[in-house]
């Protein structure tokens, strides 16, 4: 029984080596090996998770290798699987404040570069600029000499100390990112400014929603009362102070006025006290916590859609909304006049008077019936913002990225003393040259030939699309029937 | 029949694995390392005595060099008997069980024997432990619940290989009556179910 011995055994890998999306130009000219990165992912829930678990489910059929790497929740450790074979690394790193890994720059590379280099990843997508461990990736990656897409999904501002100093350190992390996408114009304007970049390599890719989950419902709602319906976390920035002036006015004003309230937050305890004080139990209904597939059931009770944020990058709220066919009420802040056609919204200022005059011009709308009907509204809405397009998008971000060059260690120490300033400048160059020095320790303790290619899940070639994985992949039986 | 091959493992080490079959139903694999390096060896002592050499000249206490001679003694003694795994055999007879033995430098050897009727199935896992890592493991059926499983139990706990080389030479061969098994895709008993986009309490 002749086998291939120990120096036989080097070829196979050593060809399994090369497979990088160049060396095959004819299947895959146009796919990606995309690792996202990010301090947020499910079981946490919010927008950023939503975004990055859509984006991946769309680029995976599109025929990218997709992978997601974030920090351990609790007992979910290792390595997971979700559907279509979409792999989530969830790396044992020690959580420092709210569900943000703590970073040291260093500690994260070895098994960062571990699952780099085992996956063969081209591209890592970073997301949110609160989120160490996304900062890390791109501080690696750069160092390994990947290519690196950074997104940010909120705004900031520049006065105080804490935003001051995020405003610095994003400096550094981006001053030598290939590309930065945002969420809205507002928000691209914010980071440009803040990160003090070109504003050439900044896209504009909107968020979006599943406009098959926010479908209309007008006989769910009464139409002999005027139901406004506000879902937002009850917090400050979403400006629920506004909310409880506006509530006593109108309901004074208008006998058949109903509010439902959907959401939880510290600033719950005012909306209470309102109601208590005004004696408006049976009007202003509050739902409490919902969860993501229960806001539509509250969207559809009511004809008006509240907005009362005082800072938003890009309001997923009101599309949802406006895709149930709500007329939506909203503040002029951040990036909420890019989202809606004029005749599908109405801004106001962020105070009790404008939101006032705006819900009342609203009603009278509603009154008079010059209100489109929620089914036409929906049809607009639902070619909006659509996950796909979203993926095109990305795509061509990709792509474009995809044939750039990646900074070589001088030029990227050059950039980052002459764009960040004296100080930092250089307390970062001697770091990136620290994290070299780290690299090339890690690359002498095991070479990247030894390191074990992982098993393709997803792709052109995943396991996932075959029914028994086993035995079909790239002719690996030929071994087998050899020692046989 | 017998074959004999050897390949690296994941930290570039040489790995030779055994195979020989009695009987169609009846095999057994043998992995086994490099016995242990005289330059480990000498370079974790010269590192521990020199420490000790150093400490000695600060402080002037030839305690700490009698405690240098008694922690590379007890070190080796520890690490041949507990840590250092020479070979791993693994005996299959299908109509009566698993069988696995492995040997310690030191000589000692630990037996574990687990019966056919009690695995579910053999499947190859991932896992991140230090480096992310692939293993073959047997999943043990629940006697309580049909579907469940008891215990996850690794095979070749010291050799860690690359996929290709645990699919190929082990699985396909040793293992070739469980076919219904994908890495990590283990669809309906080891993965959580996919998880929806929906909940986000606001």
């Amino acid at each position: 029984m002749a086998y291939r011995g120990g120096g036989g055994h080097g070829h196979p890998h050593s060809a399994a080596l090369n497979v990088s999306p160049r060396s095959l130009p004819t299947c895959r000219t146009h796919t990606h090996s995309i690792c996202m990165v990010s301090d947020f992912f499910y079981p946490n829930m919010g927008g950023v998770e939503s975004h990055i678990y859509q984006l991946s489910q769309c680029l995976i059929e599109r025929g990218h290798k997709v992978i997601i790497v974030t920090h351990a929740y609790g007992n979910r450790k290792g390595i997971r699987y979700l559907t279509n074979g979409l792999k989530v690394y969830y790396l044992p790193l020690k959580v420092m404040y709210n569900q943000s890994t703590a970073t040291t720059l260093f500690h994260s590379l070895p098994l960062l570069r571990y699952i780099f280099v085992r996956e063969r990843v081209t591209i890592i997508h970073s997301h949110s600029s609160f989120s160490a461990m996304a900062h890390d990736a791109l501080f690696h990656a750069k160092t390994m000499g990947l290519q690196t897409v950074f997104t940010d999904h909120s705004l900031f501002g520049f006065a105080d100390v804490s935003s001051v100093l995020t405003n610095k350190l994003l400096t550094v992390s981006l001053c030598d990112t290939n590309h930065i996408i945002c969420v809205s114009y507002t928000s691209k304007e914010n980071t440009v400014l803040r990160a003090a970049l070109n504003p050439e390599i900044v896209s504009v890719i909107p968020n979006a929603v599943d406009p098959t989950d926010f479908t209309p419902d007008p006989f769910r709602r009464h139409d002999s009362i005027i139901t406004i319906v506000v879902v937002s976390r009850l917090v400050y920035r979403k400006g629920t102070d506004l909310l409880s002036g506006i509530i006593p006015e109108l309901c004074q004003k208008y006998p058949d006025l109903n509010f439902i309230i959907g959401g939880e937050g510290p600033k719950r305890i005012i909306l209470e006290e309102v109601r208590e004080r005004y004696q408006l139990h049976d009007r202003v209904r509050l739902l409490g916590a919902l969860e993501h597939k229960d806001v539509r059931n509250v969207l559809v009770q009511g004809h008006i859609f509240l907005n009362t944020s005082l800072t938003e990058a890009f309001c997923m709220a009101i599309v949802e909304a406006a895709s149930c066919g709500l007329q939506v009420v909203s503040t002029r802040v951040g990036g909420i006049p890019e989202v809606l056609p004029e005749n599908l919204i109405i801004l106001c200022e962020p105070s009790v008077k404008s939101l006032c005059e705006g819900l009342e011009k609203a009603i009278s709308q509603l009154k008079s019936g010059t209100l489109p009907a929620p089914e036409n509204v929906h049809n607009i809405v639902k070619t909006f913002y659509t996950w796909r397009n979203v993926a095109e998008r990305t795509e061509k971000v990709y792509d474009r990225v995809a044939g750039e060059a990646v900074l070589p260690m001088d030029r990227r120490l050059d950039r980052l003393i002459s764009h960040c300033g004296p100080v930092t400048g250089c307390i970062f160059a001697l770091l990136a040259v620290f994290n070299f020095l780290f690299l090339m320790f890690l690359r002498w303790m095991t070479p990247d030939s030894f390191i074990d290619v992982a098993m393709d899940a997803t792709g052109p070639k995943g396991a996932w699309t075959y029914p028994h994985p086993y035995g079909r992949k790239q002719g690996d039986n030929n071994e087998v029937s050899q020692v046989r | 029949m017998e074959d004999k091959m050897s390949f690296f493992d994941i930290c570039g080490g040489r790995l030779a694995l055994q195979r020989r079959y009695y009987s169609p139903s009846c095999r057994e694999f043998c992995v086994s390392s490099p016995r242990l390096s005289l330059r480990l060896l000498t370079v974790v002592t010269c590192t521990v005595w020199l420490a000790a050499y150093g400490l000695f000249t600060l402080c002037e206490n030839s305690m700490i060099l009698s405690a240098a001679i008694f922690v590379t003694l007890l070190g080796l003694l520890g690490y041949l008997h507990f840590v250092k795994i020479d070979q791993e055999t693994l005996l299959i007879i299908d109509s009566l069980g698993i069988q696995m033995t492995s040997s310690y430098a030191s000589g000692k050897e630990s037996t574990t024997f687990i019966e056919m009727g009690k695995v579910k199935d053999v499947i190859i896992n991932e896992a991140i432990y230090m480096k992310v890592i692939y293993y073959l493991c047997i999943l043990l059926k629940d006697p309580g619940e049909p579907d469940g499983i008891s215990q996850v139990v690794p095979v070749f706990q010291m050799e860690i290989m690359k996929f290709r080389q645990i699919k190929n030479c082990l699985l396909s061969s040793c293992f070739a009556q469980f076919t219904g098994w994908a890495v990590g895709l283990v669809r309906d008993s080891f993965q959580e179910g996919p998880m929806r986009p929906e909940p986000r309490p606001f």
